[in-house]
């Protein structure tokens, strides 16, 4: 199947949706083993606690595709994560994260073409608050 | 005049860096660099607008584009609406010769990028199948080529006596200016670039120890 017709067929519709709780350990422990030192991130007791900017990356929803996407696990890798970041997590938040894929494209390297695979989780809060917005990205080799 | 002609923002899929930080690093850095083209990859950014990031930091900055075609990568100065409706930015087989053409019919100007690298270079594809009319400037020193990646452009440039053109190719900020272009007029616009390009009054440059040396 032609990339744009993969594109046309997958990308902007929500195919997972989950729930996470916030807890203060969780987050002063995520900020700890990452190296960070700002009392705000690692301090359950700083005034304004709340989450390190990177936070949401560590979750996964029930699926990392949806159902019948044809993909390659076998030619296929991990391209990164990135993290956008819209408004403070914070102890007791119960956030919601919906998945959909955000964009397929194709491109070419050294190595040959390759597909990439935009996989996005939007967090939002209790209060319907956008949080954060996460791209993961999955590379397939082409043929 | 010494602009880099390649570069991609944070606009392009695997860019990294925002133009503001370009700008800050050339200062900060003291780079002998007077602009730089932001040649995103398989776009055309119409959205941005960098004027008062040119004013701010006294620098050039131009838009372009990175399209990918048959016989490698190109990149496409003097983008305009004619040309954008005739081509499809966003495929990886674009024919070469039709974006030689079209980008002439579009007065536009097209130069070959990193011809010396694998799969995405023209001198491969030449080897296999043959070269292509039209093609006038190809970039030889690219900041993200291996040596004998960019010594394989030079001898293409010089075999068929095309003109030459740097570029960094920077997708993170500390990497813009490691290559870049040396005109003998100063250039305003996207306009007086191209004619600078066509008329071959241009050669590649590399910084080497905060001093640019020309590719020989």
């Amino acid at each position: 199947m032609e990339v744009s017709e993969l594109k046309e067929k997958w990308t902007g519709w929500t195919f997972d949706e989950v729930q996470f709780e916030i807890e203060a350990e969780a987050l002063s422990e995520f900020s700890l083993a990452c190296g960070e030192t700002v009392p705000r991130y690692t301090d359950p007791k700083d005034p304004n606690f709340q989450a390190a900017p990177s936070y949401t990356a560590r979750f996964h929803g029930r699926r990392q595709l949806p159902e019948g996407f044809p993909v390659d696990l076998a030619t296929s890798f991990d391209g990164g994560k990135s993290v956008e970041w819209k408004a403070p997590v914070r102890p007791g938040d119960r956030l919601v994260a919906r998945s959909h894929i955000h964009d397929i494209f194709e491109k070419t390297g050294r190595s040959g073409g390759m597909m990439f695979i935009v996989h996005r989780m939007e967090f939002f809060n209790q209060d319907e608050q956008l949080v954060a917005v996460v791209d993961w990205k999955m590379i397939q080799k082409l043929k | 005049m010494i602009l880099d002609l390649h570069s991609h923002s944070i606009v392009s899929d695997d860019g990294r860096a925002k133009v503001e930080n370009y700008c800050q690093w050339i200062r900060r850095k003291e780079l002998p660099l007077d602009g730089f083209v932001l040649t995103e990859h398989r776009l055309f950014d119409d959205q941005s607008d960098y004027r008062a990031l040119e004013d701010e930091f006294g620098l050039l900055i131009l838009k372009a584009s990175e399209v990918e075609t048959d016989y490698g990568h190109v990149l496409v100065f003097g983008v305009n609406e004619d040309l954008q409706a005739t081509l499809d930015f966003s495929r990886v087989d674009l024919s070469l010769v039709q974006v030689m053409e079209e980008t002439a019919r579009c007065g536009a100007v097209a130069v070959p990028c990193h011809p010396g690298r694998v799969r995405v270079g023209m001198c491969a594809h030449i080897e296999n199948r043959g070269s292509v009319e039209n093609v006038r400037i190809v970039e030889t020193l690219n900041g993200g080529s291996r040596r004998d990646e960019n010594e394989a452009a030079l001898a293409l440039a010089r075999g068929n006596d095309y003109y030459r053109t740097g570029g960094s190719d920077s997708h993170i900020v500390s990497h813009i200016g490691r290559c870049a272009t040396r005109f003998r007029s100063d250039i305003t616009s996207m306009d007086g670039l191209m004619a600078e390009l066509i008329a071959g009054r241009c050669e590649a440059v590399a910084l080497e120890n905060e001093e640019w040396k020309s590719q020989n």
